[in-house]
């Protein structure tokens, strides 16, 4: 089972810096996610992990280079674009091709296509299938050689809401045999599902690398709603230790202090609490969070605001 | 990289392309050395010997018209590297085999085979209507030396389809390329060459532009299955000399080497 060490990864268009000394381990045994806005250069760092775009830095599995793999689609399996094939040429004859430098028998061909549920296409040419079924089959390539490695730009693109669990359980399903499965999604709800770890960048650069719920956790965006008939004495108090205290109809929403504290200071100040829910911040809002002031592209609300 | 041969086989075996190019080049080749065979067959004033095989084994190019064949058969060179980035396979291939040499040589051996050994199927095919319509059959010694001819001009036809297209990343582009060049391209240069040298005091006086007629590459590559009676003939009236089947071809040959190392050095370095 490998170890994906990416170290130190660049590369830039032009004087357009895409991608700035990026550095993340993906662990064995685990999905990690990789999250960033339209443009902040997800794509061109796993290119870059697979020698695909020249650039800086290296990529390691298990300590060897993609370059470096003998018979490298036994050792990660990749997905990093939507139709990777010839519309003309046969489903299995796609795979039969990438199957033959890699020494992968056609039996296994048969096999992913099954896995993939195309088995009643594969005789068929891709250029009529939908983007899902495109995007199944690209999934199949990556399974090929049956990879202890996979990575995933956007698998989940094209997907029915069926296709897209079927495929959550088969990531979450391959990564608990031990694999390292380092996946790419715009849909950030499906990743707080799917991915044990993070890796979020923004106009090319780490913001966020760890697991899933440190990174929600501490985004600071948790509250806690609290009911009381004393407002009036528990507000003070808790602006007293530091928290942010918001009027929300008959309640006030507090951020910057735990449930605990908030109970520990309304015992302190004599106030009585009626009710007290924490809310945790979602992935969307964490990520939204992290990521506001990364967007690359920006698009405008009617009347012209950004 | 028998690992990317063994790539390339599959790819050319599962493509559709491969059969229409193939097949359009042997049935091209057998329509028309069939009516060329008819009509010498009637001529009385044809004289026979090696030339029937010249002309029948090259539909006309030994008599200076281009190589048709190859113009089909070229673009199985072009489809080589074209498809690769017209249908986003790239990166694809490069995840199943990384190594961009093997890659890249893997193309330029099977793209060299197969045309070759199409060419010398369209040969076979000139022979077999001589047989058939009871022409002259060749000596052995053209035999060999035109078929060789045919076959190499056409694998470096082919290789240079190749190149083009990874030079340009652009199937239609490769495509236009390896149409226009040899033919709308060098007869351009050809004509502007002819027009410089008809206006000095010698136009039959040796040297001068007239120098680059030898070395258009294509045409200097004709020369390897064009009639000696007719080679050479425009450099000969402008006072040049042509360098002959041997020049010729290593000119054609060195040019086609230049345009894969240039585009080699290229795929190595650019993204997928």
């Amino acid at each position: 089972m490998a170890l994906i060490e990416a170290r130190s990864l660049g590369k830039s268009f032009g004087t357009h810096r895409a991608v700035e000394d990026l550095s993340f381990t993906v662990h064995p045994g685990s999905v990690t996610g990789f999250l960033g806005p339209n443009g902040s250069g997800k794509s061109t760092t796993m290119r870059l992990m697979l020698g695909l775009d020249r650039g800086q830095g290296s990529t390691t599995f298990d300590g060897l280079t993609f370059a470096e793999l003998d018979h490298p689609m036994r050792h990660v399996g990749a997905l990093l674009e939507a139709k990777p094939f010839h519309p003309t040429r046969k489903a299995r004859n796609h795979l039969r091709m990438l199957a033959a430098p890699n020494g992968i028998a056609d039996r296994r061909v048969d096999e992913v296509i099954e896995m993939v549920g195309l088995t009643g296409v594969a005789g068929g040419r891709p250029g009529s299938f939908s983007l899902g079924m495109g995007q199944r089959l690209g999934i199949a390539a990556a399974l090929l050689g049956d990879p202890h490695t996979l990575i995933l730009d956007e698998p989940s693109n094209g997907l029915d809401p069926q296709g897209i669990t079927w495929l959550r359980n088969l990531l979450k399903f391959l990564a608990s045999q031990g694999r390292s499965v380092f996946v790419s999604s715009h849909l950030l709800q499906e990743m707080g599902l799917l991915a044990d770890e993070l890796v979020v960048i923004g106009r090319g650069r780490m913001l966020a690398n760890g697991p899933v719920q440190d990174f929600v956790s501490h985004s600071g965006l948790a509250s806690v709603s609290v009911r009381s008939p004393d407002l009036s004495v528990l507000g003070p108090a808790l602006e007293a230790i530091g928290a942010t205290v918001t009027a929300d109809g008959d309640a006030v929403v507090v951020r910057g202090a735990t449930a605990e504290q908030i109970g520990d200071a309304a015992h302190a100040a004599g106030a009585r609490v009626h009710q007290l829910t924490t809310r945790q911040a979602t992935l969307e809002e964490a990520f939204l969070a992290a990521t506001g002031l990364d967007e690359e592209f920006r698009g405008t609300r009617a009347g012209g605001r950004p | 990289m028998i690992d990317a041969l063994r790539y390339e086989w599959v790819r050319l075996r599962t493509i559709r392309s491969t059969y229409w190019l193939i097949g359009g080049a042997l049935v091209f080749q057998l329509v028309f050395a069939v009516l060329i065979a008819v009509s010498l067959d009637r001529s009385t004033t044809f004289g026979g010997g090696d030339e029937t095989f010249d002309v029948l084994a090259t539909i006309g190019g030994s008599t200076g018209a281009p190589l048709l064949m190859a113009y089909i058969v070229g673009l199985l060179g072009v489809f080589s590297t074209g498809h690769e980035y017209r249908h986003g396979m790239i990166r694809a291939t490069l995840t199943a085999i990384p190594n961009r040499t093997h890659v890249f040589a893997a193309k330029m051996i099977s793209t060299a085979v197969i045309s070759a050994a199409t060419a010398v199927c369209c040969v076979l095919i000139g022979l077999a209507c001589i047989g058939v319509f009871g022409l002259d059959m060749p000596t052995g010694s053209r035999f060999v030396e035109l078929t060789g001819g045919i076959v190499l001009y056409t694998a470096l036809f082919s290789l240079s389809g190749l190149a083009f297209a990874a030079l340009v990343r652009n199937q239609t582009a490769a495509v236009a390329l390896l149409m226009l060049v040899p033919s709308l391209f060098e007869f351009i240069v050809q004509s502007i060459v002819v027009i410089i040298k008809t206006n000095t005091d010698d136009p039959q006086s040796s040297g001068g532009v007239t120098v680059i007629l030898t070395y258009l590459p294509y045409d200097a590559g004709s020369q390897m299955y064009v009639q000696s009676s007719i080679n050479g003939f425009l450099q000969r009236t402008l006072g040049a000399e042509p360098f002959g089947a041997l020049g010729g071809g290593t000119v054609m040959g060195v040019f086609v080497a230049a345009l894969l190392a240039g585009a080699h050095a290229l795929f190595l370095r650019r993204d997928a």
